[in-house]
């Protein structure tokens, strides 16, 4: 799963920015068409929700999807990744 | 988005100002309204008029959105109609506190069976920050230059002493806590009231030097205590800080209510 934040309603509160224990939610910097200012996502493939959902059938933690007032979080599916065999040299 | 099925998105974004904690409470209570299978056809949204009236407007079942203060009367018309739909009431504290107060308590007292949602943000927000009757004291706002002289009504502990089955308090940033506490409401009989503590950066925050959102956050949740807890300090003695305001289940109990569903 893949965390998004829906640009045409954000408002840009920063509130996912003070509750995601990951500290996945950074304050942006830039406005963007609509003059806001949209946080932006440091490394989202660590959300527990991303990782874990499928696993368990419900959603994991969440708190950033429930505190936006402005319903602009959410996950969209993503391809799963392909698997890579690793090889580490010495 | 939570719930995506109940809400209004041709509606969205809606017109709260950044970082209001209205919208956060919609999304509780959505999630609440989720997990108790509601059906969309025998649900109805009903409020009066405020900022955090405005919520039934984004929320996608029959509604109605009334006059100032009197959703609760309102409420208990479609109650005794149609006493198979489950209502649900989003008020403020201007209109269940101030102009609807008389109506507040007698619904209380009737315990009609509906779950009543009070964004209580601690001033009139829609008409740009007069003061409301939960306005705590030494608060300013723009009919209290000087800060409030009044004592404010503790909502949650009126709707206990007026007699509703279920009351409980928690915050707009106690998301989880939130959403609990509504479903328990809905689940009870009677009158379920939950008095939500939302920030109104605009309003309340621009007047008290809490115009940040962090920092309302952090107002919020500094002063909440739970009820445990408060009930503990008070038996021993201690000092209670001031503007401390107790969260939790407060009351839940089988009192004889009016239009349960059958
Ligand atoms: C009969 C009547 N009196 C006064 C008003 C003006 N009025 C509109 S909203 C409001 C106060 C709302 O305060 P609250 O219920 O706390 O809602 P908030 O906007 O803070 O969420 C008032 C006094 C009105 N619309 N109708
Ligand atoms: S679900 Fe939790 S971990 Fe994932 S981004 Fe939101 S707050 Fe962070
Ligand atoms: S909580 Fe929602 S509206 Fe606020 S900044 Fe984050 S994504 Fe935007
Ligand atoms: S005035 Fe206050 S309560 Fe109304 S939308 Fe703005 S922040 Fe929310
Ligand atoms: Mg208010």
């Amino acid at each position: 799963m893949k965390l998004v934040i829906d640009e045409s309603r954000c408002k840009g509160c920063n509130l996912c920015v003070l509750v995601c224990p990951y500290g996945i939610f950074q304050e942006g910097t830039e406005l963007n068409t609509r003059g806001v200012v949209v946080p932006v996502l440091d490394r989202p493939e660590r959300c527990t929700n991303c990782r874990l959902q499928h696993l368990y059938g419900r959603v994991l933690c969440g708190l950033c999807h429930m505190i936006c007032p402005d319903q602009a979080i959410s996950w969209v599916e993503e391809k799963p990744f392909e698997p890579h065999r690793v090889e580490v040299e010495f | 988005m939570i719930a995506p099925d109940w809400l209004r998105e041709d509606r969205l974004p809606h017109i709260y100002c950044t970082g209001c904690g209205n919208g956060s409470v919609i999304n509780c209570t959505l999630a609440a309204v989720e997990e108790m299978g509601w059906k969309r056809d025998e649900t109805a949204f009903i409020s009066g008029i405020g900022c955090s009236s405005r919520a039934p407007g984004y929320i996608l079942t029959d509604s109605l959105h009334t006059t100032h203060g009197r959703a609760l009367a309102f409420a208990t018309g479609v109650k005794m109609a149609k006493p198979d739909v489950n209502v649900v009431v989003f008020t403020g504290d201007g209109d269940l506190a101030a102009i609807g107060g008389n109506h507040f308590i007698h619904a209380c007292r009737r315990n009609v069976d509906m779950t009543v949602i009070c964004m209580n943000n601690q001033i009139y927000g829609m008409t740009g920050g007069q003061g409301s009757p939960t306005t705590p004291t030494g608060a300013f706002s723009t009919t209290t230059p000087y800060g409030a002289s009044e004592p404010a009504f503790d909502l949650a502990e009126l709707a206990v002493a007026a007699g509703a089955n279920y009351v409980a308090r928690w915050t707009s940033y106690h998301v989880k806590e939130l959403t609990k506490a509504i479903t328990t409401g809905m689940q009870t009989p009677g009158l379920a009231f939950i008095e939500v503590r939302t920030q109104c950066p605009t309003n309340f925050g621009r007047h008290n030097k809490l115009r940040s959102i962090p920092d309302m956050i952090e107002y919020l949740r500094g002063n909440a205590m739970l009820r445990a807890k408060y009930d503990r300090l008070v038996e021993e003695g201690a000092d209670i800080p001031e503007g401390t305001f107790t969260v939790g289940e407060l009351v839940r109990r089988r009192r004889p209510a009016m239009g349960v569903k059958q």
